[in-house]
């Protein structure tokens, strides 16, 4: 292929093929993606109750689904479960991530046996890795329990039924799932880095950890702002291991916004309010998304 | 030549089309979803009994569909529906889902089908009651019982034997029983004297409702009754049994999996869970295993609660699917039928006449706590079953679990349930 310069100020020739390629996704990404929003968003502004006859056909309320949510405190309530989770786990994850990478980074003996230690976590379906821990967390003789007591814990034992640890306990798991897979990337990261730099780094006399906070960590932003962007989508959105250890509970202690929109549409059947947290989910991930996306672009130029 | 192969192949595709059709002329296809909620080989059981069902009944053919739990094969029904597709002409769905599937205006009343039998009224009184306690809407029947089961009291005979005691006929002989047997060593309990799940509790919960003078659930479709003092009593019986008689571990106990094979293996003297649990524990335990309803509070008062999947058909597929549908489940409740399906599962058969048949009599002889699970019923009341029932349920859910892990006392707890589910029922009291 010859590379063509074009002339100042003439207009390109239109090229359609650009467009044909791209097409079959954007047909996908329309019909599967931008489509079912606009119908959540459009849902959102009616009443539509599938167990209550009289309410089975939509009614137009305006924003009512949404003052309606905002104005209960159990949803704000949910809302505080969803950041906590959100807060509670990405940033611990991806630290654990990071810690794992620069171990398994070393030529070290037995890194091969805590590569797959680390990663095998994410091999396990959710559902797996929750049925896994339901036994771990077993009161009296849960394996969670007895290592914990080895350590000296004497505190309360009922993990998931305990409205204080409840939520704790499902964001250990989802930790523990998580933070083996944002280590791969980490480790392509760290294998991909110029070794020109850290030789000049030795050169100079830096420590291992100036090395680590001004040369290793800088030069994996754009990793980390990967990471953190997928990690919090992926936090928003799964629900299977809440499912497994707590079904929400007790008293919703464990309850997140996903599980809540499942509640309210498949157990309510209440199509209005289940499409309106859809669209409050899409904001908040849309909004989290552009911003760390044109954070990673300014400052990687 | 593309052409030429393009041509033959649609010629050869209505070809294909047409022979298929006219094959599909003298059978009636039927879609079946079921679902798996105990731990039994549902599927293979259920392609014998189509087999035979076919065998029988040449122009109609089931497919069945394995969607997942109870909850699963609700959404997926629901969702088919919702997206304009067709759904299964019949299916197994909790006998409790029967207002939301009437609100949904999904399902077809069975009532013409019993009337247009020749002995419609001794099939109908064939059922258990207890069984049949969620079917009625509006003068109509619009389920039959499949897959029922109830709460029980498991109890490890022997452990009662050595120490003396008998089956618990009270509340407060239950909660001695439990603390007797309650076995410490230091601070670590090594046998807990019963365990009661209650990680989603109502079900397990109506018993001690029922044995103390109230059921939650009222007489219409729109009442519930959370805050009388009787239930309250209730709430703070099971609070007691770990306050009190230090019997039970305090708090919500998410063990509902654990609860069985800890019994099983000796970790506790007494549990309360599903009859559908019966098989496995039976499996498991290596000494005698006792089973009855649970005690009341009042002495010789006993207390359970049906539970399990009824049968229904859909009103969203043609006339003759709905036909051949309430054919299979005539098929499906025949005696024969339901007391295989209860030796098969361990669920409780569903009708009174399948204990009378042969094979039944024959089980029973071998595991007579299969009959306790039946004479469990008479003390039966109805399940929790009301109009908008997820959000109800869920209400009582987090409220009783409030008072469990003492968050709330039992009477301040019940009452914002009761405030808050009158809530939730308004739009369907008119």
């Amino acid at each position: 292929m010859t590379s063509t310069v074009l002339p100042p100020g003439k207009p390109r020739h239109f090229n359609a093929l650009p467009y044909l390629l791209i097409l079959p996704t954007a047909v996908f990404v329309a019909l599967f993606t931008a489509w079912p929003t606009l119908l959540s968003v459009y849902q959102s502004l009616f009443r539509q109750r599938l167990n209550i006859a009289r309410f089975r056909e939509p009614t137009f309320i305006g924003l009512d689904n949404y003052i309606t949510l905002f104005s209960d405190e159990r949803f704000r309530n949910v809302l505080g479960n969803t950041i906590l989770y959100v807060v509670g786990t990405v940033p611990v994850s991806i630290a654990l991530a990071f810690l794992f990478a620069l171990l398994i980074n070393r030529r070290l003996r037995g890194v091969g046996l805590a590569r797959l230690a680390f990663f095998y976590p994410t091999v396990l379906p959710m559902v797996s890795a929750a049925t896994i821990w339901m036994f771990f967390f077993t009161p009296d003789y849960g394996l969670f329990n007895t290592a914990l007591s080895t350590i000296g814990y004497r505190g309360p034992q009922n993990w998931t039924a305990n409205p204080d640890l409840a939520l704790i306990s499902v964001m250990i798991v989802a930790i523990w799932k998580n933070a083996g897979y944002y280590m791969i990337f980490y480790l392509a990261g760290l294998q991909a880095l110029p070794s020109d730099v850290f030789e000049a780094a030795a050169l100079d006399g830096a420590n291992w950890f100036q090395t680590l906070t001004r040369i290793t960590f800088p030069l994996l932003r754009r990793t980390t702002l990967f990471i953190s962007t997928i990690a919090v989508i992926g936090a928003f959105q799964t629900v299977d291991h809440i499912f497994v250890l707590t079904e929400g509970g007790p008293s919703r202690a464990s309850t997140v916004l996903l599980y809540e929109l499942y509640q309210k549409r498949f157990e309510n059947f209440d199509i209005g309010q289940s499409a309106a947290i859809t669209v409050i989910l899409v904001g908040v991930l849309l909004i989290f998304t552009v911003t760390n996306f044109m954070l990673s672009e300014r400052r990687g130029e | 030549m593309k052409s030429r192969v393009l041509i033959l192949l649609v010629i050869a595709s209505i070809c294909l089309t047409s022979v298929g059709s006219l094959a599909a002329q003298d059978v009636t296809e039927i879609e079946f979803y079921y679902p798996v909620a105990v731990d039994a080989p549902i599927a293979d059981i259920i392609n014998g009994y189509i087999a035979d069902f076919e065998a029988e009944n040449p122009d109609i053919h089931v497919v069945p569909v394995f969607a997942g739990g109870y909850g699963d094969t609700m959404t997926a029904i629901m969702t088919t529906i919702d997206g304009g597709g067709e759904p299964p002409a019949v299916a197994v769905l909790l006998a409790t889902a029967l207002y939301d599937l009437i609100n949904a205006d999904v399902i077809a009343p069975l009532t013409p089908y019993i009337d247009a039998m020749e002995d419609g009224e001794a099939y109908l009184d064939s059922f258990f009651p207890a069984f049949l306690a969620n079917s009625y809407y509006d003068d109509q029947i619009w389920s039959l019982p499949f897959q029922r089961s109830a709460v029980v009291l498991y109890y490890n005979a022997d452990l009662f034997e050595e120490a003396g005691l008998e089956p618990p006929d009270s509340w407060q002989a239950l909660a001695e029983a439990a603390q007797t047997l309650t076995v410490r060593e230091g601070d670590e309990v090594t046998r807990w004297g019963i365990e009661w799940p209650s990680g989603w509790p109502y079900w397990l919960f109506q018993p001690l409702a029922i044995g103390a003078g109230q059921n939650i659930v009222g007489e219409s479709d729109t009442e519930v009754i959370f805050d009388d003092p009787a239930v309250i009593d209730a709430v703070q019986f099971y609070i007691d049994l770990s306050a009190v008689y230090e019997a039970t571990p305090p708090g919500v106990q998410a063990v509902w999996g654990q609860a069985p094979t800890d019994f099983a293996s000796g970790g506790a003297a007494m549990i309360v869970h599903s009859t559908g649990s019966l098989r496995g524990i039976l499996e498991q335990a290596d000494f005698e295993v006792g089973v009855m309803p649970l005690p009341g509070k009042e002495p010789g008062t006993y207390a359970t609660v049906p539970g399990g999947g009824n049968l229904y058909i859909f009103s969203g597929v043609p006339q003759e699917e709905q036909d051949a549908a309430w054919r299979f489940i005539e098929f499906l409740t025949q005696p024969e039928r339901a007391a295989d399906w209860s030796i098969q599962t361990g669920y409780i058969a569903s009708r009174q006449d399948a204990y009378e048949t042969e094979a039944m009599q024959e089980y029973l002889a071998e595991v007579p706590q299969a009959a306790m699970t039946r004479d469990a019923l008479q003390y039966a009341q109805a399940e929790l079953s009301v109009q908008n029932l997820g959000e109800v349920r869920n209400i009582f859910h987090d409220y009783l679990q409030r008072a469990y892990n003492g968050e709330m006392t039992p009477a301040e707890a019940m009452a914002a349930a009761q405030a808050e589910a009158d809530a939730a029922l308004e739009p369907f009291r008119e």
